[in-house]
């Protein structure tokens, strides 16, 4: 058996190499980049009848995700390995009988997934060939794909919020001229093993299929056009048993079709539109309608020195495509969402995955000096319709957010500010309104040789309109105050402060406040060190027009994330 | 023991083969920029180029950008090459012209919306990451992060670079 640590410390570096000989393979040269973390969860919980133990619950886990890219001119091969392995989670316990018998305090996964080992997984995760020729590009395996504003497909990687979920399947793209052709089909293949979710109980994913097609033109006079038709046929949970292959033979649950125009640079400005069609064939999807619908457009304005950039959308039963994907932590596409999604709380996030939608956004940028002096205003206007899935209101709702924000550089000092206040005004005035303030920062300054305080702070304050299920208002904070010194070392002190009831997680501090210091080195450029040890809080954070809500942790973190 | 067994495969597909200190190659790709116009990193070659992974909602990121157009503006001429490639998802397109236009860029900024590319340079998604690759189209150092002043080192490995042979 491969020891979890053993495999940790042989891929805890990471590098490159050329690979010589006469074979298919000969001048190719392969690079390795590992990500490594050993994490100790802390554990607050105590165990019934075992509350003089209060660390019983404590457990160290490992999680390793190491990628090999192989290159040569026209030929790529990647494989991305993930593997996690819980320490210490083992005991013995004598039975009636006088035996001792091997126990695990937590099941890492369940019967879905095959390992050798009971507290350990290694998973293939993403494995990619990729072969190029003069006009065609052909992948196989694990690929990604998005089609236009990603409104139809959107199947990406997702880090920001731990979602990798690929098409592993077959993906053409080929070009002659100014006509483009993509095409793509496979199996949705779900990312297992975690990075910031919890490992325990991991279970193998019920795959879903994927496939379409888009057209572009780039030269149709001043135009870009580009056409899409997607299919989606979704696996059940109760059909998880089958091979994912059996997708193709039933019967499919969503077509989306769109087209998009571009046209850059006509009478100064860069103009966009996009609409798209969804067609529900499958019961899930059909009880409350049979259609749906997203029109986008946007406008890039360069007067003066000023920059405007303006972004409408009207959706309807759009996010009912992802009805069954995101239950799973993934969507399949997203609407532009229009917000500024730094500050999404449980109450916006309805509004990113609202059904009926209808807004703009305005935003100005302003160029003072170029690179230095940046300031700029946004303003959002937005019509809910949608009043069920996550919505806390039970009336529609008129969503007004304005932001404001600088950047400036002077030397080594810079300072990035942003500031904005959203209100949620409902249909029925008895229901009140939802009001958020936020602000967000980094200050940076040199204070003499090569050291340097970095200053990042993020406070917001929401106060819920009349809401029988929730009338809770909080306030968050998210700070911390860095010491750099020089390139190579920067020693970070973290402090959150959150009496948000939604969310699951308590402050080792005191109930809502949570602390935390971590020491980075970076021995080389392409290699960083960290050493975490404190709290941090849970939270809701959005990417791709995708909500999620991560959890909070405690205890200590060791990372190494080298290139080569 | 993963590394091994993947070598293992490796190996089987090889002769002989004595390991090599230089960078590897750097793997090539095509993506459009923002006005439509395809760029592939091939066609570079003979150039140093810096490939620097960004998104709009990296302030790091906000803050490197200026530094790396006063290194194109001063270089290009010595056969430098940016390759700004955002990675904000397909949603942000709009917003990605202009971040791009208040920094005044004027070296091809790339919107690599599918992840294709990201997916094999910088699979962790680190942001602001860069790539300087040499004439002879090698990876000869990567960039994690953005701190003020890290510039300062960055232009004097691509100056080094420019002032470097190309392999005939």
């Amino acid at each position: 058996m491969i020891s979890p640590i053993v495999a940790t410390l042989l891929s805890g570096a990471a590098w490159g190499f050329d690979l010589y000989g006469t074979g298919a393979l000969s001048g190719a040269t392969v690079q390795v980049n590992s990500d490594l973390e050993v994490r100790y969860h802390q554990n607050s919980d105590v165990l019934e009848d075992f509350e003089d133990r209060p660390l019983l619950l404590d457990y160290w886990e490992q999680v390793e995700r190491l990628n090999l890219l192989l290159s040569k001119p026209g030929l790529t091969i990647g494989a991305q390995i993930d593997e996690v392995a819980l320490f210490g989670n083992r005991y013995i316990l004598e039975t009636p009988d006088g035996t001792q018998e091997l126990f695990h305090e937590r099941d890492l996964y369940d019967d879905t997934v095959l390992s050798a080992w009971d507290d350990a997984v290694v998973v293939a995760e993403k494995l990619t060939f990729q072969r190029r020729w003069d006009h065609v590009t052909l992948s196989l395996g694990d690929t990604y794909a998005s089609f236009g504003r990603g409104i139809a497909l959107n199947i990406i990687k997702n880090t920001d919020i731990d979602v990798d979920t690929s098409i592993r399947g077959a993906r053409v793209k080929a070009g002659a001229g100014d006509l483009e052709v993509t095409a793509v089909s496979g199996l949705s293949n779900t990312q297992l093993v975690s990075r910031q979710l919890p490992n325990v109980g991991i279970g193998d994913d019920v795959p879903h299929m994927v496939s379409g097609v888009r057209l572009e033109h780039y030269g149709v006079g001043p135009a870009q056009v580009g056409v899409h038709g997607v299919v989606y046929a979704f696996g059940r949970a109760a059909d998880a048993e089958l091979d994912g292959r059996n997708r193709y033979g039933q019967s499919v649950d969503v077509v989306v079709d769109g087209v998009s125009v571009d046209l850059p640079g006509v009478l100064g400005i860069d103009w966009s539109v996009e609409g798209d069609l969804f067609g529900y064939r499958g019961e899930e999807f059909a009880t409350e309608g049979e259609t749906g619908h997203v029109l986008y457009a946007s406008a890039n304005a360069y007067p003066g020195k000023s920059i405007l950039l303006v972004e409408a959308k009207t959706s309807e039963n759009s996010e009912r495509l992802n009805l069954l994907t995101t239950p799973e932590g993934w969507e399949a596409g997203a609407v532009p969402t229009l917000e500024y999604e730094r500050v999404i709380t449980e109450d916006g996030s309805a509004a990113i995955n609202s059904n009926e939608l209808s807004g703009a956004r305005v935003r100005w940028d302003h160029v003072v000096k170029p690179g230095a002096l940046l300031p700029y205003v946004q303003v959002s206007a937005f019509r809910d319709e949608d009043t069920g899935g996550l919505h806390f209101n039970s009336t529609p709702e008129n969503i007004g957010h304005v932001v404001a924000g600088i950047q400036a550089i002077k030397g080594h000092r810079v300072i990035q500010l942003n500031g904005g206040y959203r209100m949620d005004v409902r249909d029925d005035p008895a229901e009140g309104a939802d009001r958020l303030a936020h602000v967000d920062g980094e200050l940076h300054v040199p204070v003499g040789g090569h050291d340097a305080i970095e200053l990042i702070v993020d406070a917001r304050s929401f106060q819920w309109g009349v809401n029988p299920g929730q009338q809770t208002d909080f306030v968050e904070l998210v700070n911390a105050l860095a010491w750099h010194r020089g390139e190579k070392l920067v020693i970070t002190v973290f402090q959150d402060y959150t009496d948000n009831p939604l969310i699951n997680s308590e402050g080792n501090l005191s109930e809502n406040v949570y602390g935390a210091v971590e020491v980075l080195v970076k021995p080389k450029p392409s290699s960083t060190f960290r050493v975490f040890y404190g709290a941090y809080k849970a939270g809701i954070r959005c990417s791709g027009g995708q909500c999620r809500s991560l959890p909070g942790f405690e205890g200590g973190k060791v990372s190494w994330q080298t290139v080569f | 023991m993963i590394r091994f067994a993947a070598l293992a495969l490796l190996a089987c597909l090889l002769g002989p083969a004595p390991a090599r200190a230089s960078g590897e190659v750097a793997a090539d790709f095509s993506l459009r920029d923002l006005t439509g116009q395809s760029v592939s990193l091939s066609e570079l070659k003979g150039k140093v180029v810096v490939v620097n992974f960004w998104a709009t909602y990296c302030g790091p990121c906000m803050v490197e950008m200026p530094h790396l157009q006063a290194m194109y503006t001063e270089l290009q001429s010595r056969g430098f090459e940016v390759l700004s490639i955002s990675i904000d998802e397909a949603r942000q397109a709009g917003m990605v012209k202009s971040i791009a236009k208040r920094n005044g860029l004027t070296f091809p900024v790339l919107h690599d919306k599918e992840t294709t590319v990201v997916s094999q340079y910088n699979p962790s998604k680190v942001l602001p990451y860069t790539v300087v690759i040499d004439k002879d189209g090698r990876i000869h150092a990567v960039h994690q992060g953005y701190t003020p002043g890290d510039e300062v080192g960055l232009k004097e490995e691509i100056v080094a670079l420019l002032d470097a042979a190309a392999t005939p």
